[in-house]
């Protein structure tokens, strides 16, 4: 089984909007993985982005440059 | 206990979930039909005259069971969040899409793993069109597909189709002459009132829980190798798999299946309408009873829709026939066009660039 590990966890609004976060983090190379949203964070049934912990700051910045919008970020074990 | 802990208690909360289906069809609910979304919704619209299909009318307990389990579980656990505004007249459409489409394939895609479950050989076509309808999806999300985001809005408004629909099922019982009941066909079909009670009330639950969903299982298995959701489905299956055989009741072909037709091209274009309109809905069937028990007055909405294309579909002849010994059964002229006409308006939601 997969080790747990602590994640930053970025959900959004919609869907399109998790698909764009993907989309500029693959075309600027930044590591990450689009995931299912945690059950632990929600009971909706949406996309999140899974990145390093260490990134939290910038990737937000990150992400209203690019015009994505988020809903929250959140450090779990993932 | 965390029911959504791990694939294996996943697994098991779908093993549960399909030990209840089996309870229901050893008690009287019709053949291969023990937990059909979309045909208790139908017979729900007859019941309350919507239509008057006379074989298809029962308030079938399950639905209103497992709306109120979905919104005590989500008070209970303070998830429930009243939300609002997401494109609900699109919603409405897509779910009258997916009703259209599972009543020409003759039952939603949890009533086509129950049928695999028992052999049914065009529950595997209708497997491959639904797998294609949520691919389609997939592209159109991947395209930039939105509905927009919700909002909050007031609490009571989330909870008024749970609270409305848990009015009609206890008129059903205090006033039966208000209502429909069919006296043959699948509709006089079912286990008794207070077991399908408690059955809807627990998969409401556990549903809640664990997200359950069956274009979710396929959509997050296609798009992000995660197999989280599709456990529960496999744990769904390999039950109702036993229970089938068990009970005598696995055939495996084509003809001879209980409320089924193996028009081939229909099987799989009417669950691809319900794959390709529920990815684009967020959740089948299913999980929008789901959602809306939790508070969503979008996936209400969109439960409105599966019960206005339930009563279209029976108006105006949509639904397919069932294959018997003296008819191969099938959709009418009349359900394909709707079909085709369904699927051109799904691509158009999910295709047409809109204005941001």
């Amino acid at each position: 089984m997969r080790q747990k590990q602590e994640k930053l966890i970025t959900t959004f609004h919609t869907t399109a909007d998790a698909l764009a976060c993907e989309k500029v983090c693959k075309e600027k190379q930044i590591e990450g993985r689009i995931i299912p949203v945690p059950r632990q964070l929600s009971s909706g049934c949406g996309l999140a982005w899974a990145c390093e912990p260490s990134n939290e700051a910038t990737f937000s910045e990150f992400l209203k440059n690019n015009k994505v919008e988020y809903d929250a970020m959140q450090v779990i074990l993932f | 206990m965390d029911l959504a802990k791990n694939k294996t208690t996943l697994l098991i909360s779908g093993a549960i979930l399909g030990l209840i289906a089996v309870v229901l069809a050893a008690s009287g609910n019709p053949g291969n039909m023990a937990f059909c979304i979309a045909c208790f919704i139908r017979d729900s619209a007859g019941a309350v005259k919507l239509h008057t299909a006379a074989v298809v009318q029962y308030f079938r307990p399950e639905i209103a069971g497992m709306l109120l389990g979905a919104f005590i579980i989500s008070v209970a656990t303070k998830e429930y969040r009243s939300t609002a505004g997401s494109s609900p007249m699109t919603r409405f459409i897509l779910g009258f899409v997916m009703m259209i489409g599972a009543l020409v394939f003759l039952g939603c895609p949890l009533r086509m793993l129950i049928r695999m479950a028992a052999g049914d050989l065009n529950a595997y076509v209708g497997l491959v069109g639904f797998v294609a309808g949520i691919a389609t999806g997939i592209v159109a999300l991947k395209k930039g597909f939105s509905l927009g985001r919700s909002h909050e809005t007031s609490p009571a408004a989330g909870a008024v189709l749970p609270i409305a629909w848990t009015f009609l099922f206890v008129l059903s019982l205090a006033v039966p002459a208000l209502f429909a009941f069919s006296e043959s066909g699948p509709g006089s079909m079912h286990a008794p009132m207070i077991l399908s009670l408690a059955a809807g009330l627990i998969f409401g639950v556990i549903a809640q829980r664990v997200r359950m969903c069956t274009i979710g299982g396929i959509r997050d298995a296609v798009m992000m190798k995660n197999f989280d959701l599709f456990a529960i489905l496999a744990g769904f299956f390999v039950i109702m798999l036993i229970g089938n055989i068990a009970l005598g009741k696995f055939s495996i072909g084509f003809s001879g299946q209980p409320i089924a037709h193996a028009q081939h091209l229909w099987n799989f274009l009417g669950l691809y309408a319900v794959g390709f309109a529920g990815v684009l809905a967020g959740g089948c069937p299913l999980r929008q009873i789901i959602l809306a028990g939790q508070g969503s007055s979008d996936a209400a909405v969109t439960f409105l829709g599966l019960l206005v294309g339930a009563a279209f579909a029976h108006n105006f002849g949509l639904a397919s026939a069932a294959a018997s010994a003296d008819a191969a059964g099938g959709p009418s002229a009349t359900g394909k066009a709707a079909l085709i006409i369904c699927i051109i308006v799904t691509f158009i939601i999910g295709f047409v660039p809109k204005k941001k």
